[in-house]
């Protein structure tokens, strides 16, 4: 019963938050000066987090399952302080100022869990393609590259570009796309883009197939991280006035 | 760059006469102005432009903070040396005057940069309120670099968003591993510590709010110059 009580202690306590997000910053900082000189990072956005940091040397990448570990206690953490918190605090006249602080920390959590999402399920593949081209993205799928548009300037440089793909089925064609910059081609799941394109003497576009199983849980997380931070300095403002 | 120059000008004679101040954030807003309509985009690449609009953010940002100081003179001399220092570095860079490659012709990227070094000018004023909380001891210095750290620490955040929006529509991830992405972790972390760590008021919080600047312009200048990442000048 004790230990259960001591647990509960040290996952409710700012201190715990405190200590951890410190130890976080000294590993970053750690992995950040490992990482620029190790060629093995180069490779680690082509298969799943997960999977990659398996396949390496402990002594190059401790620092990194360090930082999954210390996310991990940061996450029970948070969430440990903000049910705390709303049941503290129920009775408060002004909930917008109790919840506010909540939504931050419920915005970081999903951030975390698009993190891990992504660990678990990212991919990325490169291909070079040219017109008429065809790529395998799934089992049951492929993607025909149908035409490639370059646009140059007087000096030589890239200025935009079409692509138009479509997705094929057997003999049937389950969608049709047309990729620029920053205007991707998103097929169950698939985030297709240009990475580079070769306008001489034939039209190669460098065609990348992504797999972000975790940007939708990002983008959420944070959008209620920046609606928590607006409430919490529109309160103080109020407070302070 | 005449404008520049003057503008350098006026924020080291600010020092003498404040109004010179806001001389200084005129004339340099109107070069970034006249960078960005003879460019024909918003002129936020490379060290030369960025650097003359953090120092630009920075003089603008003081004047609501420092009207809410008893002490605004040293607030204000204190300013003036860093936008000064800041546009001397900017009109010794190199201007980068080539086209945009097609994926930076987005306003994701100009709001996630936009609000990156405004973020970085409140982290800054943020830094100069500690120094002088140091020397003076004051709780409304105090209380106005928490302000300038939390809304600094939003536009960071938004900013973040903004980014990763922007590398998912263009190259598919919403993040990437490179040195860059991770002291932009490091400078998040960071302030999220400072900003729970509340009952470090005073001296301790000041002296983070110092070291916290540092970080930012490691993160900026440091990693850009100096490292391969996303963000290479």
């Amino acid at each position: 019963m004790n230990i259960l009580r001591y647990i509960l202690n040290f996952f409710l306590s700012l201190k715990t938050t405190l200590w951890f997000l410190g130890i976080l910053l000294i590993l970053f900082l750690v992995g950040a000066f490992i990482m620029p000189g190790n060629k093995a990072f180069q490779q680690l956005h082509s298969i799943p987090l997960i999977d990659w940091i398996q396949k390496q040397p402990v002594k190059d990448i401790w620092w990194l399952w360090g930082i999954i570990g210390v996310l991990a206690v940061i996450a029970v953490n948070t969430l440990f302080c903000s049910v705390d918190s709303i049941i503290k605090k129920r009775k408060v006249t002004q909930w917008l100022l109790l919840i506010a602080p909540q939504i931050i920390h419920m915005g970081f959590l999903f951030m975390l869990l698009a993190h891990l999402l992504s660990a678990f399920g990212a991919s990325q593949r490169n291909a070079n393609v040219m017109e008429g081209s065809r790529l395998r993205i799934s089992d049951d799928t492929i993607l025909n590259v149908e035409k490639i548009d370059i646009e140059i300037d007087y000096y030589g440089y890239v200025t935009a570009w079409k692509v138009d793909v479509n997705y094929i089925s057997g003999n049937e064609t389950l969608q049709t796309d047309r990729i620029m910059p920053n205007t991707p081609s998103v097929f169950k799941g698939f985030n297709v883009n240009i990475r580079n394109l070769k306008p001489h003497p034939q039209k190669i576009a460098l065609l990348q197939v992504n797999r972000e199983p975790g940007a939708m849980w990002a983008l959420a997380g944070g959008v209620l991280f920046i609606i928590g931070i607006v409430i919490l300095i529109a309160f103080k403002r109020k407070i302070d006035k | 760059m005449t404008l520049l120059a003057l503008s350098f000008g006026s924020y080291l004679f600010a020092l003498w006469k404040r109004p010179l101040l806001y001389l200084g954030l005129i004339l340099q807003a109107a070069y970034i102005v006249s960078r960005g309509a003879e460019l024909g985009r918003l002129p936020l690449v490379g060290p030369h432009d960025t650097i003359a609009f953090l120092a630009a953010s920075i003089a603008a940002f003081s004047i609501p903070f420092g009207y809410a100081l008893r002490n605004r003179n040293s607030f204000f001399n204190i300013i003036a040396v860093v936008t000064a220092a800041f546009t001397a570095f900017s009109m010794l860079s190199k201007a980068h005057n080539s086209p945009l490659p097609p994926v930076l012709k987005t306003f994701w990227f100009e709001f996630h940069v936009v609000l990156a070094f405004m973020s970085y000018a409140l982290f800054g004023i943020a830094a100069v309120l500690g120094s002088m909380y140091l020397k003076e001891k004051d709780t409304v210095l105090e209380g106005l670099q928490y302000r300038a750290i939390l809304i600094g620490y939003c536009l960071f955040t938004l900013s973040m968003i903004f980014g990763g929006i922007w590398a998912y529509l263009a190259w598919g991830t919403y993040w990437v591993w490179t040195p860059k992405e991770l002291w932009t972790s490091i400078l998040w972390a960071f302030y999220s510590f400072q900003l729970h760590a509340q009952w470090w008021a005073g001296r301790p919080m000041a002296y983070m709010s110092i070291l916290g600047f540092a970080i930012v312009l490691f993160t900026y200048l440091g990693v850009s110059l100096l490292m391969k990442s996303s963000h290479s000048f």
